[in-house]
């Protein structure tokens, strides 16, 4: 997942994630890709837009 | 490895109550948040009521109730207002208005006068599930920390991580998460800078949008969407409201603040082995408001309490903290319902519905008409609003 600059950390992604894969750090983002079935919720949720497939 | 009997994660007013209260009533606790300045970014409009705080007795300062509110102005679509005092009728985040950033910091010192532990910038990554109690693995400017801890208070927001790998089902669907976005503006003009202003209707899918007086032309001025019922982001949505609104067209922005928000009541199961959750991790949110600060931080000083006698008692067991879950159904569960039922009947309305049903109730006075009355309004203005709402009902 690439996270774009502007990505504020609020944690919106994670909350919605199905399967509990994203680690919210104070400014960075930790996905645990292996697990993902890619159900895009965290893209589709993010207010701003940040979070992009790789 | 740090030994505690509670350890509350996040500092949020949710966690920082159940710490006081927990440390209160004489167990060890350690108040733990990732952030290395606890209530910073906010993620909230930070409205709050009055009744709210004195129930909790928390008394208030200046230096972070910022405005008193005295009312409520609801806007439908064409611009036809309601107005609404704390008077006529129970208005649920009207009092004040935060400033968040020293509230927040002055719930975690009233944590640490009560005796209870605080370590900021320190960040749960794992919990191990051990007989009697967890361990959970900490990561401390770049050092990993494992912290043994009878019961685990999770107050870690809306992203609820820490109960769901304890197995419980604190997940949001993406249908009850608001997407919220914020701007702190200032030239607002405001018709009276000491009300609420609700906007409803396509103006903020699934969601409404507010401005929040912080001062004369100082203003939160957000939205929140659900973002399966737009295919435009919350900000473009801020963007267009903060472009339309007379209010706004002036205004300039000083902060931007983003985060979710999960409107769809409280979970099922809060508690388990070892474990209580709390606060936005628990959905005690009101589902119409999104509002949680009140809700939050009475369900954080019932868990504080609760799992302070547990330790007491030694029996951390799920059966003795279930206590904990009876007790915030008491508190909280009638009025989730209620406010659930009133948004998902918001959310079904129209356009056009709302702007009929605004200018029938433009000049009700609520405090002199009957329930028959407003509903015999409601059937002259539109049938369909009121065969929405007897469905819901």
């Amino acid at each position: 997942m690439i996270v774009k600059e502007w990505c504020s950390y609020c944690g919106e992604c994670a909350g919605v994630c199905p399967r509990n894969l994203i680690l919210v750090r104070e400014t960075e983002l930790e996905f645990d890709t292996g697990e993902c079935k890619e159900c895009d919720f965290c893209i589709k949720a993010c207010p701003v837009n940040a979070l992009e497939k790789d | 490895m740090i030994t505690t009997d509670i350890l509350v994660i996040g500092a949020g007013p949710a966690g920082s109550i159940a710490a006081k209260h927990a440390a209160l009533n004489g167990a060890n606790v350690l108040l733990i948040d990732r952030k290395s300045e606890i209530g910073a970014p906010k993620r909230c409009a930070e409205g709050v009521s009055i009744e709210g705080l004195k129930k909790l007795g928390i008394e208030t300062s200046p230096r972070w109730a910022v405005k008193d509110i005295e009312g409520i102005r609801l806007v439908a679509p064409n611009g036809t207002d309601v107005w609404l005092n704390d008077d006529t009728i129970e208005l649920p985040e009207a009092g004040y208005i935060l400033e968040r950033k020293v509230f927040d910091k002055h719930m975690a010192m009233d944590a640490g006068r009560a005796g209870a532990q605080i370590k900021i910038k320190t960040l749960a990554k794992e919990i191990i599930k051990k007989e009697d109690h967890y361990v959970v693995i900490c990561e401390h400017l770049g050092e990993l920390i494992e912290i043994k801890a009878n019961i685990i208070i999770a107050a870690d927001g809306p992203e609820s991580r820490i109960a769901r790998l304890a197995g419980l089902k604190t997940g949001t669907k993406i249908k009850d998460m608001e997407s919220g976005i914020q701007f702190e503006m200032c030239n607002v003009e405001m018709t009276n800078p000491n009300v609420l202003e609700f906007y409803f209707g396509s103006v903020a899918p699934g969601g409404y949008a507010w401005i929040f007086p912080k001062g004369e032309d100082i203003a939160n001025v957000g939205l929140a969407v659900i973002p399966t019922d737009t295919d435009k982001t919350a900000y473009q949505h801020l963007l267009d409201f903060v472009a339309n609104c007379p209010a706004t067209q002036n205004a300039q922005a000083v902060e931007l603040n983003v985060g979710g928000d999960p409107v769809g009541g409280v979970h099922k199961h809060i508690s388990g082995d070892n474990i209580l959750v709390v606060g936005d991790a628990a959905g005690q949110v009101n589902p119409l408001t999104g509002g949680g600060i009140i809700s939050g931080m009475t369900c954080g000083k019932i868990a504080g309490e609760v799992a302070a006698n547990a330790i007491k008692e030694e029996n951390y067991s799920s059966k003795r903290l279930y206590e904990y879950d009876k007790l915030v159904d008491d508190e909280l569960g009638e009025k989730m319902k209620k406010y659930s039922k009133t948004r998902d009947y918001l959310a079904s309305l129209s356009d056009k519905e709302l702007d009929s049903i605004a200018v029938a109730f433009q000049d009700v006075e609520f405090e002199e008409v009957s329930t028959t009355e407003l509903i015999k309004k409601l059937v002259k203005v539109s049938p369909k609003a009121l065969l929405k709402l007897g469905k819901l009902i």
